[in-house]
């Protein structure tokens, strides 16, 4: 089957300076793509070129097996990172107008706006300025703008940035009522724990190239346990005494360990369960923010 | 095309909608109610029927202060009644303070004119009104007394103060008739009305269509709008928008203003002036319409292109200078060619595509291009606007996309390459 999105070895370079370099990644259709990166590392570029804002020096963006064109307009939406609405104009107006220029008609578009407004329990804003309300509020218009117009693909910069976590959840679940439709999405953030509760598969960019690709649980895979959490009753005496233990740090009532390998982890509970009882054990998988910090970090030492 | 028109119309509704617009409107509206009146009103204000009292010293010249009396005994509608003659200066002088008359004569021998010198005194000095009509008056005066003198008859008389029946008309290289000079005066006024209309027209839609496409790049609506539109489709679609924006207010304006002239108690004003509307050639507002269309277009898409380079508005009176500075030119250069349209300044201008929207229709009005003049300014103006159409389009499209400080024309070039647009 065709995919909704595929990025081809894409290359872009501004004068000398490479902003992308060989990007290549597809989405499926009702998936969510993350896309992480430190400030710089090329995201912005990237969406701009999968929006067909600019063209990519070298390979392609590939929409539904189709290069880019004007028809490929309407089917793509867009949630920039930095917010941008006409503050002076009211909510339908502009929306309308947004959904317009996707090339809904006037009457689905009106029908549209009205039901996101409901799913987000604020069709009053229907005929507000935009500048009347809140910076969480606006958020919400700035969603709907860019899904209002029912996008096959759409490109998520950002999404959640700002907001409460009441307001973070409802996107939330919008965002995944979205993919379960069937929507492809591209989503960019630098908060990981949204990463790992949306997206299957990553790609994590630094300055340009990507450096790590593929889905979230064979990315794990890849970084060894190297964190144990263990807590027994009584104080647990000697752990950095334990070889391969590199730190250990009291956390409540246990201890939070890094280690060399996996094996340690069992030396260190034979080491705990030698002084009695142990409450709790674990081997923890790596955080995408580890590898991410792993990844990006050891590469800019 | 049809996204074209929901730009236009959105571009129209918003701007029939803010406030600015309104008020701007208002104003202008209201401006053309009293200048439509104007003529009017001056009449009424200027022309009090006031007749004014002017004194004389009894025994001074009396055969001009007879012949004076008998010129105004003749009028119809005299403003000067001269009052009994008094003794003595201070009399008379005490007179005006009190205002008992307006002013006084006083005469003094000039054997080398053989007319006395005439004073008039008054408060006011400069007070045309009397002083004009004693002046007018004591002409006719000496001319009747040396008429008599000579003994000239009546007939020679009126043959003497006929004017000579001198006329003026335009030759003109085709076979268009030459225009008369009431014509002329009635073109130079449409002329002025035209170059101002599009002066003002280019200024203030110019400016809105800058300040517009800045505001959305700073609000960053655009990167929704240009990953929508064809920025070609927007950038056209704004430019309309506004333009028939424009032609509203304009229309709303010129109709106040053409109500209040045909009021009633205006009609005979217009004809008093000299101004005849049926002298206008139709053939000069196809060319007005052709030029103004020409010149909007070339400008607003200039507008566009600046404010697309520029993020934060506050930097925008700036970067639209040099085309302020542009128009201004044009403007200037066809205010002083309205009476010397055969200038060489002026007819390099009309070929200027920047100049040539206000030079042009002023040859045409006012002087005599030949055809293919016309014809070369035309099509110069055309071909600047397809292609810095193409040029705007090409620096909206980057220009939009680039923020922070406004790029310099290196960085703006680099980009283009950059953005392959």
């Amino acid at each position: 089957m065709v995919k909704p999105l595929t990025v081809d070895r894409i290359v872009k370079h501004y004068g000398d300076k490479t902003a992308v370099n060989g990007l290549s990644f597809e989405v499926s259709e009702g998936e969510i793509y993350g896309l992480l990166g430190a400030n710089g590392a090329g995201k912005t570029t990237t969406m701009r070129m999968i929006l067909g804002l600019i063209m990519p020096d070298e390979g392609e963006v590939r929409y539904f097996g189709k290069p880019y064109g004007k028809e490929q307009l309407s089917m793509l939406g867009y949630l920039p990172e930095e917010r941008g609405l006409y503050p002076k104009i009211r909510v339908s107006d502009q929306l309308i107008y947004l959904a317009q220029l996707r090339g809904m008609s006037r009457r689905d578009a009106d029908a549209s706006l009205r039901r996101w407004l409901e799913k987000f329990e604020v069709p009053e804003y229907y005929g507000k300025k935009v500048e009347e309300l809140s910076k969480g509020n606006q958020q919400k218009i700035q969603f709907i703008a860019a899904v209002i117009h029912r996008p096959k693909i759409v490109i998520l910069d950002e999404a959640f940035s700002g907001l409460d976590p009441v307001n973070v959840e409802l996107l939330k679940t919008a965002v995944k009522e979205l993919r379960d439709s069937g929507t492809s999405m591209v989503f960019s953030t630098h908060r990981m724990e949204h990463v790992e509760e949306l997206c299957e598969n990553i790609t994590i960019l630094d300055r340009s190239r990507p450096v790590l690709q593929g889905s979230i649980r064979e990315i794990k895979k890849r970084f060894p346990r190297e964190r144990v959490v263990i807590a027994a009753d009584q104080p647990i005496q000697g752990l950095e005494t334990v070889p391969g233990v590199r730190s250990v740090t009291k956390e409540g009532d246990g201890y939070a360990l890094v280690i060399d390998s996996p094996e340690t982890a069992q030396a260190v509970l034979r080491h705990a369960l030698a002084q009695g009882p142990v409450r709790h054990f674990e081997l923890l998988e790596p955080t995408l923010n580890e590898i991410f910090i792993k990844t990006v970090g050891e590469r800019h030492e | 095309m049809s996204k074209l028109g929901t730009v236009i119309r959105f571009t129209l509704l918003n701007k029939l909608r803010s406030r600015s617009f309104v008020v701007m409107t208002v104003i202008f509206v209201i401006l053309s109610m009293v200048l439509g009146n104007l003529p009017y009103l001056i009449e009424q204000l200027g022309s009090e029927d006031k007749v004014h009292s002017v004194g004389y010293m009894a025994g001074q010249h009396p055969e001009i202060v007879q012949a004076l009396q008998a010129y105004y005994a003749s009028r119809e509608k005299a403003d000067i009644r001269l009052e009994p003659g008094a003794s003595s200066e201070e009399e008379l002088k005490r007179l005006v303070q009190e205002g008992e008359i307006s002013g006084y004569l006083t005469f003094r021998d000039n054997p080398a004119a053989g007319f006395p010198t005439v004073t008039y005194h008054s408060k006011n000095a400069l007070d045309s009104g009397p002083s004009r009509s004693l002046s007018d008056a004591l002409r006719a005066v000496k001319i009747d007394l040396l008429a008599r003198d000579v003994g000239l008859t009546e007939e020679a008389k009126a043959r003497l103060l006929s004017p000579v029946d001198f006329r003026s008309e335009q030759v003109l290289t085709e076979e268009k008739s030459g225009r008369t000079p009431a014509e002329q005066v009635a073109n130079i006024g449409l002329a002025y009305v035209l170059v101002i209309l599009l002066f003002m027209s280019i200024m203030i839609t110019g400016q809105l269509i800058a300040t517009e496409v800045t505001a959305e790049k700073s609000s960053r609506v655009m990167e929704i709008i240009v990953t929508s539109v064809p920025p070609l489709t927007q950038m056209f679609g704004k430019v309309l928008g506004t333009f028939f924006a424009a032609i509203i207010q304009i229309g709303v304006i010129v109709g106040a203003l053409l109500v209040n002239l045909s009021l009633p108690h205006n009609s005979g004003i217009l004809a008093g002036i000299g101004i005849d509307l049926e002298a206008l050639d139709p053939r000069i507002a196809v060319y007005a319409i052709v030029f103004f269309l020409a010149g909007f277009f070339l400008y607003a898409m200039l507008y566009a292109a600046i404010g697309s380079i520029v993020s934060r508005t506050e930097e925008l009176g700036q970067a639209t200078a040099p085309i302020t500075v542009l128009s201004l030119a044009g403007f200037y250069i066809a205010m002083f060619g309205l009476n010397t349209p055969d200038s060489p300044l002026v007819v390099f201008s009309s070929y200027f595509p920047f100049f040539a929207p206000f030079i042009a229709v002023l040859r045409e009005t006012v002087g005599a291009p030949a055809w293919w003049e016309s014809v070369l300014s035309l099509a110069i103006l055309l071909v600047s606007i397809l292609a810095l159409g193409w040029l705007s389009a090409k620096i909206y499209r980057t220009g939009v996309l680039m923020y922070g400080k406004r790029p310099t024309l290196k960085e703006l070039i680099k980009a283009m390459k950059a953005y392959k647009v």
